[in-house]
């Protein structure tokens, strides 16, 4: 990751941090403050329900007290006690309830059977349990109804007349969905009653019918409730919307036993309290946009400070570590000498400068050098021509004092050395010709194993012919291997090669092996020239490439520099291992022809 | 015979009722209209007051339920009863002017009934109308009594007309006015003019005689008591109508400890006691032994443990009830019967009437047709469904034989739950002050031929 993405990410995620913290700490103290409101809500919801609650009751209880006075229920309960019959009234209970509005009423026996049932006509002659509780209070009671269900009721119970064998009534309006929505709410709460077809089961529902909310949503929090038996709080969540949402309050409606008979949900939509908080989460992603605008901006800025320049040194830094030393930073006038960056590039460039002037200075020393080494070369190799050549013309000088037949003799003697010696100075002269003088290559596809097989042809069968210890050993694929290369360049270098580790093995006491070998691996093609020579030292393999350089005694050290030409104009590298006494390893690595790779 | 004497005990005792309101006036005037309420339809069957004043069947029940002749004037039987012929009575005219003959009589015989008919073939010869059939048909002449084949012609008019007493003369405003048939082959009525009032409640019907706005209002055998109680005055049958469940024997119910364990279930006492207040009677059996003269000994009293234990303790699948849903007492009665059936383990289903698919358990009210046991038990075969039960025996031998033959049919209608008989049930009219000398026949139709109407005051 460069320095600019680094002082980005920083800029950012410290935006963000705050801005999301910030952000945060405002949302949660709006969601506490809403939740408060809602809470104050339920609270005033809660008791205007339970006020509504009370009032129906006392409302049910006045009616039923007017049902138990009127002319008619008393004339009933008077027959009924008179004559003990009671069929004649068994429809008469729906008459009252239909005349009077209430959901539920039955007559009920001295005997506390009931007589006549508005709810269950045919449950006429039953029990009615209700009658066995204290008269005069109202309750909520669970009533069987024909259909198999059970609803909920608001009862009372009252006795009709003063006779003990009179009848009773018992009475009530049922609670339902359809009661509780006639409740007045604020905006946004609603009122859901939650009935049981058999209170000890958690089981069914018969909850409202809502477009978003369904019986089940508030399922969960209702049995909640019946189960514990005390009033729970949830979040429903309607949608995947969050603001699809509501706050739910279940408060159970029990009977006098403490048996939870209904339960009902006051939801409060969450939407306002949601929006607020989006509208903050969005506020805060506004302003963490812009921080991370602001955050590009400033980086972008510092990096034309700070990360520019050290780019550019980096970039200067690569360009001198491949060679192009004289490379230097650009240095804006108007920063030159003010911080520190500048007098890094300064100093830089500065050091660039330094190790250009160096490399100069080297590169001379060097050249000096070698001048020298090619002078003293060629002395040593001139001197040994011109001290024969010498002894023979003061020899033919000093042959001048003898007979004639004699200095005949000396004379052809001298000039036959004068030649051979003035020959041998052509050939030292030609030598240092021919590498000055190095041929370009001309680049043909051919097969390195060819090549390498040329060699071991010609120089297996000159050993063997001048009765040499030497043992060739000759090792290639089964297959060509393509290079581009020129044929007779890349013999006379191999030859060198053999010659030398020919040369290395002559006056060794034991059998010498020379192994000559070709592989590929990849794209790269490898030909190999080991010998089981004296081997080099470590010094000895350091220089062995440099020209003039050679440890023969008649070598002019110029064979491996040669090779080492040959094989840099054929885009290939050369290497060797060698340790003294163990023989040497010359390796030769050739792009392999386009077109030409190793086949597994 | 023993048959025979009941129904003459029975008629004794009805006339000897009747007595008091006939002796109140001897001299009976002609004039005035009588105003008659209804709380159904005025031409439904089997309950309706009206039917028999305007149309009239091959024969007919008298007061004392002897058969008598009606615009059949005798009929006779041969090849065993497989072939009856009844002799048309001449010069009686349909409503329409259209003379009444054997032909005309045979065709609206077939138009009355389509299927399960107690004939193979009716047809006109000469002047007589003829019956045949592979079976024998003993019960005949009273079958044809019956509410179901009263002779209704197709008028001019495009309605239909009928040779009864009384012919329709106008309708208004749920008002139907009947005129008396002054050419009547027994002879015109007393009164000039029937007004039927249609579609009123029992209670506003009961208002309109107390205040002398109505002449003959209706009295439901479950208000019966109560119309007693009001002194209202009450013109009461025998029990003529028969409260039962028809038990579908495939389905839910096809095994029948199962429906003998819901015959067993149902609490007769209760619907009796207060339903009806005791009016009607409990039964077990069919037909009442008033009618038929014979009874046999079935438990009623309900068994709830028995029921339970006929049922098993495997949960039966859910069992349907269904009810005529326009009948407010027949709903009631629905209502306790699926709770005694709960109470022994049955997970009862209430269906509507004529739903997709039938009821397991149908609650029936049916009439009785007076006369001979086997009339009676053979109309109940088609008023229930056919596959309730199979036609009773009908074979040509003494009444008495006939007689044996039906009782042992019923017990094993009733041993198999293929109906469970409940209760019988009178019918019963209040009426108002002016009316004299009206009676009804065993049947319980109005008989209006000796009655008439007190002159205004």
């Amino acid at each position: 990751m460069s320095l600019r993405q680094k002082l980005l990410l920083m800029f950012s995620l410290t935006v963000i941090v705050s801005v999301a913290t910030v952000g945060w700490t405002v949302s949660m103290r709006v969601r506490k403050v809403f939740d408060q409101l809602y809470q104050q809500q339920t609270a005033q919801l809660v008791n205007q329900f339970q006020s509504e609650l009370d009032q129906r009751a006392k409302g049910v209880a006045d009616t039923l007290s007017s049902v138990a006075g009127s002319e008619r229920m008393l004339r009933i309960s008077q027959e009924v006690a008179l004559t003990g019959e009671s069929g004649a009234y068994v429809t008469d209970a729906g008459s009252f309830a239909h005349e009077n509005h209430l959901d539920y009423l039955e007559i009920v026996g001295a005997d506390g059977n009931i007589i006549s049932s508005s709810q269950w006509p045919a449950r006429f002659g039953y029990h009615e349990p209700a009658i066995d509780g204290p008269p005069g209070h109202s309750f909520l009671k669970l009533e069987d109804m024909p259909d198999g269900g059970v609803s909920v009721g608001l009862f009372a119970v009252r006795k009709v007349g003063n006779s003990e064998s009179g009848v009773t009534l018992v009475g009530g309006r049922s609670l339902d969905q359809a009661s509780v929505s006639e409740l007045p709410l604020p905006p946004g709460t609603s009122l859901y009653f939650y009935g049981s077809e058999d209170v000890s089961s958690s089981g069914s529902l018969n909850g409202p019918p809502d477009k978003l909310l369904n019986a089940s949503a508030f399922q969960g929090v209702v049995q909640r409730v019946r189960a514990s038996g005390a009033p729970a709080s949830s979040i429903i969540y309607i949608t995947r919307d969050r603001a699809d949402s509501v706050n739910a309050t279940a408060i159970p409606l029990k009977s006098d036993k403490g048996q939870v008979l209904a339960v009902v949900v006051i939801a409060t939509a969450r939407r306002g309290m949601v929006e607020v908080q989006n509208h903050i989460r969005s506020i805060a992603f506004g302003i963490a946009s812009g921080g991370i605008l602001f955050a590009i901006a400033a980086s972008l800025w510092i990096a034309s400070r700070v990360s520019r320049p050290i780019e550019e040194l980096a970039a200067v830094s690569e360009s001198v570590a491949a060679g192009q030393w004289d490379a230097q930073v650009k240095i804006e006038r108007r920063w030159l000498g003010k911080d520190e960056i500048s007098v890094l590039q300064e100093s830089y460039n500065h050091m660039t400068g330094q190790l250009v002037s160096q490399r100069d200075k080297l590169v001379q020393t060097e050249r000096v050098a070698a001048w020298r080494e090619l002078a003293r070369r060629l002395a040593h190799e001139l001197k040994n021509p011109l001290f024969p050549l010498q002894l023979t013309v003061e020899n033919l000088i000093r042959a001048r004092q003898l007979d004639q037949g004699e200095f005949d003799e000396v004379f052809q003697e001298s000039t036959r050395t004068l030649g051979m010696e003035i020959a041998n100075l052509k050939t030292i002269i030609g030598r240092f010709s021919d590498f000055s003088r190095m041929p370009k290559p001309e680049f043909d596809r051919i097969d390195a194993c060819e090549a390498m097989r040329r060699v071991f042809t010609l120089y297996s069968a000159a050993s063997q012919e001048h009765g040499s210890h030497i043992q060739f050993k000759l090792d290639l694929p089964g297959r060509t291997i393509l290079i581009s290369a020129d044929a007779e360049l890349l013999h006379r270098a191999l030859s060198n090669l053999v010659l030398n580790a020919m040369d290395s093995m002559e006056d060794m006491d034991t059998d010498g092996i020379l192994n000559l070998s070709v592989f590929m691996t990849g794209a790269k093609v490898f030909m190999r020239i080991a010998d089981s020579g004296k081997g080099m030292s470590a010094e000895e393999r350091d220089r062995i490439f440099t020209p003039y350089y050679t440890t023969k005694e008649f070598g002019t050290g110029l064979g491996l520099a040669i090779v080492q030409s040959v094989v840099a104009d054929h885009h290939g590298t050369i290497s060797v291992e060698s340790s003294e006494g163990r023989g040497s390893a010359f390796m030769i690595e050739f792009p392999a022809a386009p077109g030409e790779e190793e086949t597994a | 015979m023993f048959q025979r004497f009941a129904v003459k005990s029975a008629t004794a005792l009805l006339l000897a009722a009747s007595l008091p309101i006939a002796n109140a006036r001897t001299r009976p005037h002609y004039g005035g209209t009588l105003r008659i309420e209804t709380q159904a339809d005025a031409w439904q069957r089997f309950a309706s007051p009206v039917r028999r004043l305007v149309f009239e069947g091959l024969t007919r029940v008298d007061g004392a339920g002897g058969l008598r002749p009606a615009l059949a004037t005798e009929w006779k039987s041969d090849s065993e009863e497989h072939r009856w012929r009844f002799q048309v009575r001449t010069g009686v005219h349909f409503h329409d002017a259209s003379a009444v003959t054997a032909t005309a009589l045979a065709g609206a015989l077939q138009q009355s009934c389509t299927e399960n008919c107690p004939w193979t073939v009716v047809r006109a010869v000469g002047t007589e109308v003829v019956f045949t059939s592979d079976a024998a048909m003993p019960n005949l002449p009273a079958l044809l009594a019956g509410d179901a084949f009263l002779i209704q012609h197709p008028s001019s008019n495009g309605g239909v007309d009928g040779t009864g007493p009384f012919e329709v003369s106008g309708f208004s405003n749920g008002v139907i006015t009947l005129k008396a048939n002054v050419d009547h082959w027994a002879g015109r009525p007393f009164v000039d003019a029937i007004e039927v009032r249609t579609r009123r409640s029992i209670a506003d019907q009961w208002a309109d005689v107390e205040a002398a706005r109505a002449d003959i209002v209706e009295v439901p055998a479950e208000k019966l008591r109560q119309a007693k109680q009001q002194r209202l005055t009450v013109l009461e049958s025998r029990s003529v109508e028969l409260l039962a469940l028809q038990v579908r024997s495939t389905g839910a119910l096809s095994n029948v400890n199962l429906r003998r364990a819901v015959a067993c279930a149902v609490d007769r006492g209760a619907l009796f006691n207060v339903i009806f207040q005791k009016e009607g009677e409990v039964t077990g059996s069919l037909t009442p032994h008033w009618m038929t003269g014979y009874s046999f000994l079935f438990p009623l009293e309900r068994d709830l443990n028995k029921a339970q234990a006929l049922r098993g303790g495997a949960a039966p699948p859910v069992v349907t009830l269904s009810a005529d849903s326009s009948d407010a007492t027949l709903q009631l009665i629905a209502g306790r019967i699926e709770l005694n059936l709960r109470e022994a383990g049955f997970n009862v289903q209430p269906v509507q009437k004529g739903g997709r698919q039938e009821a397991d358990l149908i609650l029936k009210m049916l009439p009785l047709e007076v006369g001979e046991s086997g009339a009676a038990v053979e109309s109940l075969q088609r008023a229930f469904d056919a596959h309730a039960f199979s036609k009773p025996p009908m074979t040509s031998v003494t009444a008495e034989e006939q007689a044996q033959a039906m009782l042992r049919f019923e017990r094993e209608v009733v041993a198999n739950a293929a109906v469970i008989p409940l209760l019988y049930l009178p019918r019963a009219y209040g009426i108002g002050s002016r009316v004299r000398d009206i009676h009804l026949n065993l049947d319980a139709s109005i008989d209006l031929a000796d009655s008439s109407l007190e002159e205004s005051k």
